[in-house]
């Protein structure tokens, strides 16, 4: 990257950090993180978990119940509190002195996109890095797993993240982003149980019609048992839901690229 | 080659399939130039300017900007631009909106630490202002700081869209001002107004657009010039002002005389030769022109009966 394409992409990022600071919401979501992490500082010097002598198991359990509760309450913060931080930009009187300047419509995008993954970034490494650390500073277990969790999440979000870019360029409304974000994140477990749709469904047809669902729509809650794998130490049996859910997110996000650049303002 | 430093080519801007907002507009505006693009509202003006800018694509035609595709991003480094109608981020202070776009237009941290102080205080803002959010900004102080924000990266060409609505007469001399001492460094200006007095002072070359057609275009002196010869005198014999009128153009009564506009420099000079025998003082000879108003409600009224 020249040091010019550099500037302007910092420039973008730190434009998205200072309009969520001015949000309210944004606040609302450190807010909540606070104090999830306030209660869980109580939770580890009471020592409530399951029954186990073992520490180190009972943090994890705790750790794995954590993340979960993270994953998706996390993720629903997220969506919301991103919701119209990408398209704030599009607003009329706004994206015409930005075109002006002398960068392409995709860095344009992509900054602006950067910049709101990094601002929930910043809130999950502030909610989970602090979890990790009472852990590791009152019961001395560090688990890296737990660490990595977030990075999970921050993925899933990304995805969410491209969906709702694209929703707002095509229809120009971020409560219809929103939802279409929180219909993928419902409809996930649904199609996870394919194997028990399947023997209901009669039709040849309509058994294509899930399988092709399922791979390609995001496999939120597989993921979500994946990080529960990581931080219980167990192997990850399966990165398939990650990769399908990777390339629906790189083809959405492409889609969006090319209707940002298509569109006239 | 870049010796223009706008070219369009058959610029077209069909909306909706039937509104053509800008149709077949091929214009050079050379470098060095002051240019104003004027119309009724709605003629075009605006779209055409976003064309340029690339951030609304042409129909049909091309532009240029120093030779380069408007599609190309590097063709925009060296333009400032101040929008119509524009919003600035409003949790933006005055000098982090500049510092924002000065980031994206390529200049680095020092260059912009030196050259915000620099532009805020050319379009004389005051200085209590310049850490102040943008949402306690009145309108005429939005146009200054949007006017630094175009000045900023110290561009070749200037697009301004009605860069003085909202600002105070005092103020408008001063952007008057500003573009001035732009032009003789030899910066392109072009600027959309509907302020015609406004355009005729700054501007030596207009473009007239109507229903998104060039309707007229030339030098401003050229379309101003030569439509007659004025005479001026306080007070006069009233056998005398029927001879005089029956040879003038038109007559007016003021609070400071009559004035006839005559229209060949014969029939002027026929007329100061009879007052003179009369006996009468002369106050005023002048050549007259037509304003650039007079020139655009009569393009603008020929072509819209020339329509019907
Ligand atoms: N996004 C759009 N969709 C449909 N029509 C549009 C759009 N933008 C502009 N128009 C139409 O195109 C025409 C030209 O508009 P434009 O804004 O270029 O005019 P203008 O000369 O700048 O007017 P003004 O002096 O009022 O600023 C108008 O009839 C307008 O209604
Ligand atoms: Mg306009």
């Amino acid at each position: 990257m020249n040091p010019r394409a550099l500037i302007a992409t910092g420039a973008l990022v730190v434009d998205t950090f200072r309009e969520a600071f001015a949000r309210r919401i944004f606040w609302g979501f450190l807010g909540a993180s606070t104090l999830l992490l306030a209660l869980l500082s109580m939770v580890t010097t009471i020592q409530v978990g399951p029954a186990t002598n073992d520490p180190a198991m009972m943090v994890r359990q705790t750790q794995g119940l954590i993340a979960t509760l993270f994953y998706f309450a996390g993720m629903a913060l997220a969506v919301f509190a991103s919701s119209g931080l990408v398209s704030a930009m599009f607003e009329p009187g706004r994206i015409g002195l930005l075109l002006s300047k002398p960068i392409s419509r995709t860095h344009l995008l992509l900054g602006r996109y950067l910049g709101n993954l990094l601002v929930v970034a910043v809130n999950i490494l502030y909610l989970v890095g602090g979890a990790w650390l009472l852990f590791g500073l009152k019961m001395g277990v560090w688990n890296m797993g737990f660490l990595l969790s977030s990075l999970c999440t921050l993925f899933v979000f990304a995805v969410l993240l491209a969906v709702i870019v694209l929703v707002e360029l095509v229809w120009e409304s971020s409560a219809i982003a929103t939802t279409t974000a929180f219909g993928l994140l419902f409809v996930s477990p649904i199609l996870a149980q394919r194997a028990a749709i399947e023997r209901m469904l009669g039709s040849e047809l309509s058994r294509t019609v899930l399988k092709v669902l399922y791979f390609t729509l995001p496999r939120t809650s597989e993921i979500s048992t994946i990080t529960q794998q990581l931080i219980m130490g167990q192997p990850v049996v399966a990165w398939g839901p990650m990769v399908t859910t990777g390339l629906f997110g790189a083809a959405v996000l492409a889609a969006g690229v090319w209707e940002f650049r298509r569109k006239s303002f | 080659m870049s010796d223009c430093a706008i070219e369009t080519s058959g610029l077209t801007k069909v909306y909706n399939g039937t509104l053509r907002a800008v149709d077949d507009v091929s214009l050079q505006v050379p470098a060095g130039s002051t240019f104003g693009l004027l119309g009724a509202n709605g003629a075009g003006k605006t779209t055409f300017v976003k064309m340029l800018l690339s951030s609304c694509h042409p129909t049909a035609g091309s532009a240029r900007l120093f030779g380069r595709e408007a599609k190309d991003p590097e063709s925009r480094r060296s333009v400032g631009y101040l929008p119509e109608n524009h919003r600035f981020p409003t949790y933006l202070t005055g000098w982090e909106m500049l510092d924002f776009y000065g980031a994206l237009s390529g200049l680095d941290g020092v260059a912009r630490k030196r050259r915000i102080p620099e532009v805020l205080e050319l379009v004389g803002l005051e200085e209590r202002a310049y850490h102040l959010r943008l949402n306690q900004y009145s309108k005429g102080m939005l146009q200054r700081v949007g006017l630094a924000q175009a000045l900023l990266h110290a561009p070749k060409l200037l697009i301004l869209d009605e860069p003085s609505d909202g600002v105070d007469p005092v103020g408008r001399r001063q952007i008057r001002d500003v573009l001035q001492a732009l032009e003789r460094e030899g910066v392109t200006v072009f600027l959309n107004s509907h302020l015609l007095a406004e355009v005729e002072l700054f501007c030596h070359d207009v473009a007239i657009i109507q229903k998104g057609r060039v309707a007229l275009s030339g030098r401003v002196r050229d379309l101003t010039s030569g439509s007659g010869y004025k005479v001026e005198v306080s007070e006069l014999p009233e056998a005398l002002r029927t001879e005089v009128r029956s040879r003038a153009k038109g007559e007016t009564t003021g609070a400071e005389g009559i004035q006839w506009m005559f229209a060949t420099r014969e029939d002027a000079n026929a007329a100061v030769d009879l007052l003179r025998a009369g006996g009468c003082e002369i106050e005023g000879f002048s050549r007259s022109r037509s304003t650039l108003e007079d020139v655009f409600i009569r393009t603008v009224q020929s072509k819209s009966e020339a329509t019907q």
